[in-house]
């Protein structure tokens, strides 16, 4: 059976023209731009704007750079910069030290237990910040686990004041939050590594600790990077860990957006602290992509 | 040299090594062949050191390294997906071993050049293993391993991931390097061609025992066990009682006057089996005067013509049938089916081995058909 001549043009005229096959795509394309302009880009810009300004949006004052010289003359805010340098990259390492060996024992060691694990890992980040640095402050408190258990022994006569409220216990905390994500992209990439290798190595009178460095290492640099993309920038922003278990010494940037927003209601300099740090971010970010593409071009 | 003595490996209840016993010398290409789970890879990364005998001993030029660590031990390793380091140059892999070595720079470029050419992969040093074919990532693998200037090499299945021509010529390739460097290797295959193609001697492994340790001629005109007979090549096995011994000789009756005598191979206590190869047969239309040989009657049921060579199955009146292969060069007998035939070989080229009634694992390792045929 034939088909009816007049169906023909129909079907053809069905194909769309020039115009509307480069239309469709961005027609696809349109609500999620507006909701990420809406969402993201615009408060971005509106912080931008006012760490230019004084005052709020009825009483503006004009273009000012006075909102970054007063923080960059600082020398308590250079001080706090350090600071939150210092309890950020010993986090960072201290979650490489952990992490490594973690993700190494999952995706090779684990066995029948890798899946469990991987769920315990993901579970231990769903838990609310909130509880998660409270129980801490349980356990390192002056009447806190710790302190009980090593006096209850003999250890100690009297607790440790040490352990809590200062930069160590925003260190320790700051660690074990984001420790899920500096596992997980060592982990994947780690899959992607043939053991075997490992034996070889071992085969031509290699050590463990050369065979670390010298063919896991290098295979998993990409992973590593991604964590330090994923999780550097989280720590050196973090506010929650320094505000609950900082106290004097464990004050760090994020606490200074906080409390100039918050406590002097000066959104202006909140705005010009929170827009350097974004650059900061940026900064690092770019250099960690880069670095981890090097890496991977590598191969 | 490499000396194991009675080397068991277990994995939980079962015994993957049984009791093995072997000497390997000197410059020697050795293989160890058998079915998959045989034991011989277990048998090769004990020797290497990844594996923990469960007892037994392992000497290398005589000095004990059953406990050694595998990075003590002055062997290398070939591994079956070449393990090639992939971050890394075909330079610098294979410079890996000697660095670790601390070996003196100009020395060791020396022996990586060398080795560079030996393994004919000058022009390829700053290449990384994705950007090479897998004939010349296998080429890479060896000469990593070999520049450590092992005692020996270790190769396992190296071939395994090639396809059949590249295989053919790695095979040369492999015994010419063998040969160029007077290095002992030790290769496991499952391939028999591979192992007889290339080795000097072959260790024949079944179920974790070892069945028979010859040179690749013994081997296939002298199998000692109805599994050596059957894996290696094709044979024909009788199943025959024995009348009377004359010597190393056995003659048995099939009735009919008929008569068949054949060389003793293995435990004479328990020989209920004769091989012999389809090419040794001769097919008559007559009954024959076969000398020293054997004689037997039966009736053409097939006939393959297979170019150079044409394949007859003879059924025989105890229902026993055997291949045979006769030349297609207008010399031979008669062919067609349903023919009544005479089958003669000489007693050289026959043998009573130990009968089927052994460990029943190792009846079910049997390949099909062999029994029937």
């Amino acid at each position: 059976m034939g088909v009816p001549m007049a169906d023909l043009p129909t079907v053809t005229g069905e194909r769309p023209g020039r115009l509307s096959r480069l239309l469709r795509p961005l027609a696809f394309m349109s609500l999620p731009t507006a909701v990420l302009v809406l969402l993201f880009l615009a408060p971005m810009g509106i912080l931008v704007y006012f760490s230019f300004q004084f005052g709020d949006l009825t009483g503006s004052t004009g273009f000012t750079l006075t909102n970054f010289t007063d923080i960059l003359s600082d020398p308590l805010y250079r001080e706090i910069a350090l600071t939150t340098f210092q309890i950020a990259t010993i986090a960072m390492i201290a979650q490489l030290i952990v992490g490594i060996p973690l993700a190494y024992v999952l995706a090779y060691k684990a066995g029948r237990f890798e899946l469990p694990l991987l769920l315990a890992l993901v579970l231990a980040d769903e838990l609310n910040p909130m509880v998660r640095i409270y129980a801490w402050r349980m356990l390192l408190g002056r009447e806190g686990l710790i302190n009980e258990a090593l006096m209850s022994i003999g250890l100690i006569d009297v607790p440790i004041d040490a352990l809590l409220f200062n930069k160590f216990s925003v260190i320790v905390v700051l660690s074990t939050s984001y420790l899920t994500y500096t596992v997980i992209p060592i982990y994947a990439s780690m899959k992607a590594v043939d053991a075997g290798l490992f034996e070889a190595a071992r085969d031509m009178g290699a050590g463990w600790f050369t065979t670390f460095r010298r063919v896991l290492l290098p295979l998993i640099a990409p992973g590593i990077f991604i964590a330090l993309l994923l999780v550097y920038v989280p720590l050196f922003t973090d506010f929650a860990a320094p505000t609950l278990v900082g106290g004097t010494t464990g004050y760090m940037l994020g606490n200074v957006v906080s409390d100039l927003v918050l406590e002097n209601g000066n959104l202006n300099a909140g705005a010009a602290m929170s827009f350097l740090m974004l650059l900061a971010a940026g900064l690092f970010s770019l250099v960690a992509y880069q670095l981890s593409r090097i890496k991977q071009g590598a191969k | 040299m490499i000396t194991l003595s009675n080397l068991t490996k277990t994995f939980g209840d079962s015994t993957a090594v049984n009791a093995i016993d072997l000497e390997i010398a000197n410059g020697e290409f050795f293989s160890m062949l058998g079915p998959s789970g045989c034991g011989k890879t277990t048998t090769l990364r004990m020797i290497a050191g990844f594996e923990e005998p469960t007892s037994g001993r392992i000497e290398l030029a005589g000095e004990d390294v059953t406990w050694t660590s595998p990075k003590k031990r002055n062997v290398n390793m070939v591994f079956q997906n070449y393990a090639l380091f992939p971050h890394m140059t075909v330079r610098e892999n294979v410079e890996f071993g000697l660095k670790i070595k601390k070996l003196e720079k100009a020395r060791a470029t020396e022996r990586i050049e060398r080795m560079i050419t030996a393994v004919r992969l000058e022009g390829f040093e700053s290449r990384h293993p994705a950007q090479l074919s897998g004939g010349q990532q296998q080429r890479v693998a060896l000469a990593r391993a070999l520049v450590n200037e092992p005692a020996a090499l270790l190769l396992d299945e190296p071939l395994g991931a090639l396809d059949l021509k590249l295989r053919k010529e790695m095979q040369l390739e492999l015994k010419s390097i063998q040969q160029q460097t007077g290095t002992t290797f030790v290769y496991v295959t499952h391939d028999q061609e591979e192992a007889l193609t290339m080795s000097d001697r072959v260790a024949v492994m079944n179920g974790g025992n070892v069945e028979q340790v010859d040179d690749p001629r013994s081997l296939y005109e002298k199998p000692r066990s109805e599994f050596v007979a059957d894996f290696i090549g094709t044979s024909n096995l009788l199943k025959v009682e024995v009348e009377t011994w004359d010597g190393d000789i056995a003659r048995a009756g099939l009735g009919d006057g008929l008569r068949i005598t054949c060389r003793e191979s293995g435990d004479r206590a328990s020989a209920k089996t004769i091989t012999v190869r389809p090419e040794k047969i001769n097919v008559h239309a007559g009954p024959v005067d076969p000398g020293q040989g054997s004689l037997v009657r039966g009736r053409i049921i097939e006939n393959v013509y297979l170019g150079s060579m044409t394949q007859l199955i003879v059924e025989l009146s105890t229902g026993e049938r055997l291949i045979v292969h006769e030349l297609n060069d207008d010399s031979g007998g008669p062919s067609e089916a349903g023919t009544e035939v005479y089958l003669s070989w000489a007693t050289d080229h026959s043998f009573v081995i130990e009968g089927a009634a052994k460990a029943p694992d190792q009846q079910a390792a049997l390949p099909a058909g062999a029994e029937s045929l």
